[in-house]
């Protein structure tokens, strides 16, 4: 019996006509995989010797940038620098050979075409079943207790479909994600077994009000506290400093707010944060600002007077002002004006002829 | 809707301006009512303003949908945020045209928006007249597709 099925070669197709027919994927042999990662672990070792760093604990981030320092590229795209990643990262996960000599596939779902989907489809809905037949024998019994102990999902999100697909090397569609995340959420309404199970498919999300840092609480001669940040909004720049007691009154660049900001606008988005914590009257502030316009300076002052409180206030309120937008810097700036155009978007006036 | 030319400390004045002229046209019925009265009348400006534009929005909107190589006017339903908009457009389109050239505009607008609150007024009619041209043309309901 011929050997050649089982014999994959490492194909590449040099091209001398204009007109390629169509490549087949390039498939990586186990071995082939196993030498490069040889090469690699060898590789580093040379490295951390070449860096006079300890070759044993020579971590990927120290590869990172020591491939940096070598090789230092001018190239504006971060993907076509030079990299030195573990061969299991770079190239493509594969599957082995589904089939045996005889040609007969090893697994039960191969001509399913995926079959490692659908065997995990088919794994949940076994133990969606027996989680039901242990609770009816347990009522039959009349064992049935209601403790529910629900498994903590706050934090933690499911696997999205790219996840998913790099987990079963398989592709798959937009149905079938949506069919497994429906048969995950079946799971977990039928009861609270499976916990690992379930587990293995959820990722934690961080908390995003944690990543907002927080400026320490300083204290001037006179021992008043205060603390000083800065906001930014088109092309105007603020640094606000606020003092913890205060009557409310508030000067920038010297002047008083009333007198700087004759428009009562600009005046409502300064007191937005204060209005917002309840505390209208009870800082002071004293705040710098250069550039922009008249509505710019404005928003500005209020994003470094938000940030500025945050050091005064506890950690849910902070959270609450994130929500509200009030430590969000606005991304919107000047949109250039392209050239065939009048402005940023407005064309010329078109003539037919 | 109210501010031309990036003009909004302009609009902002009128708003206000209208405001205040509502209030005080509220307040002059209610020193000239009888006590029974006073409790039904409504001095709040802005519970004025948001009732008043209630009262505007139309229900259900015409759409012009090609069939044939002739427009009809389908009846559509409309979602709230156009329904707000189709309120406020009229209210202000009516305040601008239907005025005598020396009137000013927060005066018109609260003379519009107190009748509006009154379902009464040339808005609240715009209004009645969209349904009723919805209402006949209902046969060409099923033209809609979405």
């Amino acid at each position: 019996m011929p050997l050649n099925i089982l014999r994959l070669k490492h194909v590449t197709v040099v091209t001398t006509k204009k007109n390629v027919k169509a490549l087949r994927r390039e498939t990586y042999t186990v071995d082939f995989i196993k030498k490069q990662i040889e090469e690699f672990n060898i590789g580093k070792r040379h490295l951390a010797n070449m860096m006079g760093e300890d070759p044993e604990t020579f971590t990927q981030e120290d590869i990172d940038r020591a491939i940096a320092y070598l090789f230092p590229s001018g190239l504006f795209e971060k993907r076509a620098r030079p990299i030195m990643k573990h061969p299991e990262q770079i190239f493509p996960k594969q599957k082995a050979i589904q089939w045996g000599e005889d040609g007969r596939p090893f697994h039960y779902l191969f001509y399913t075409g995926k079959q490692s989907y659908y065997s995990l489809m088919h794994d949940a809905y076994g133990k969606i079943l027996d989680i039901e037949k242990h609770k009816n024998q347990l009522q039959a019994k009349g064992l049935f207790s209601e403790k529910n102990k629900t498994i903590d999902l706050i934090g933690s999100r499911w696997l999205i479909k790219e996840e998913l697909e790099e987990m079963l090397v398989e592709k798959l569609s937009d149905q079938d994600y949506r069919q497994f995340v429906r048969l995950m959420e079946r799971l977990l309404q039928s009861g609270a077994a499976e916990e690992e199970f379930v587990q293995s498919f959820r990722r934690s999300v961080t908390v995003q009000s944690k990543k907002q840092p927080i400026e320490p609480v300083q204290r001037d001669a006179q021992g008043m506290a205060f603390s000083t940040s800065e906001g930014k909004r088109k092309s105007a720049k603020a640094e606000a400093v606020v003092y913890e007691h205060g009557s409310g009154r508030i000067k920038v660049n010297g002047i008083d707010y009333l007198l700087y900001f004759p428009v009562l606008q600009d005046r409502e988005q300064l007191m937005f944060p204060f209005h917002f914590l309840d505390r209208l009257g009870k800082h002071d502030v004293t705040c710098t600002v250069s550039g922009g316009g008249r509505s710019a300076q404005a928003g500005a002052i209020r994003l470094a007077v938000a940030r500025a409180l945050c050091s005064f206030v506890t950690e849910e309120e902070v959270e609450w002002m994130r929500q509200a937008g009030l430590l969000t810097s606005d991304p919107r700036v000047r949109e250039r004006k392209k050239p065939g155009q009048e402005g940023a978007r407005r064309k010329f006036t078109w003539k037919k002829r | 809707m109210m501010m031309k030319g990036g003009n909004k400390v302009l609009a902002r004045s009128l708003m206000t301006q209208t405001l205040e002229a509502v209030k005080r046209k509220q307040f002059e019925k209610f020193h000239a009512a009888a006590s029974e009265e006073q409790a039904n009348i409504e001095r709040n400006p802005y519970t004025i303003f948001h009732q008043a534009l209630k009262n505007c929005e139309p229900v259900i909107g015409l759409a012009p949908i090609l069939k044939g190589g002739r427009f009809y006017q389908v009846p559509v339903p409309l979602s709230d945020r156009r329904r707000r908009f189709l309120a406020m457009k009229w209210m202000i389109t009516e305040c601008r045209e239907k005025k005598h050239r020396r009137m000013l505009m927060p005066e018109k607008l609260s003379k519009e928006l107190l009748e509006a609150f009154h379902n009464q007024g040339p808005v609240v009619k715009r209004k009645h007249d969209l349904h009723k041209m919805a209402e006949a043309n209902r046969a060409l309901a099923h033209y809609r597709w979405w």
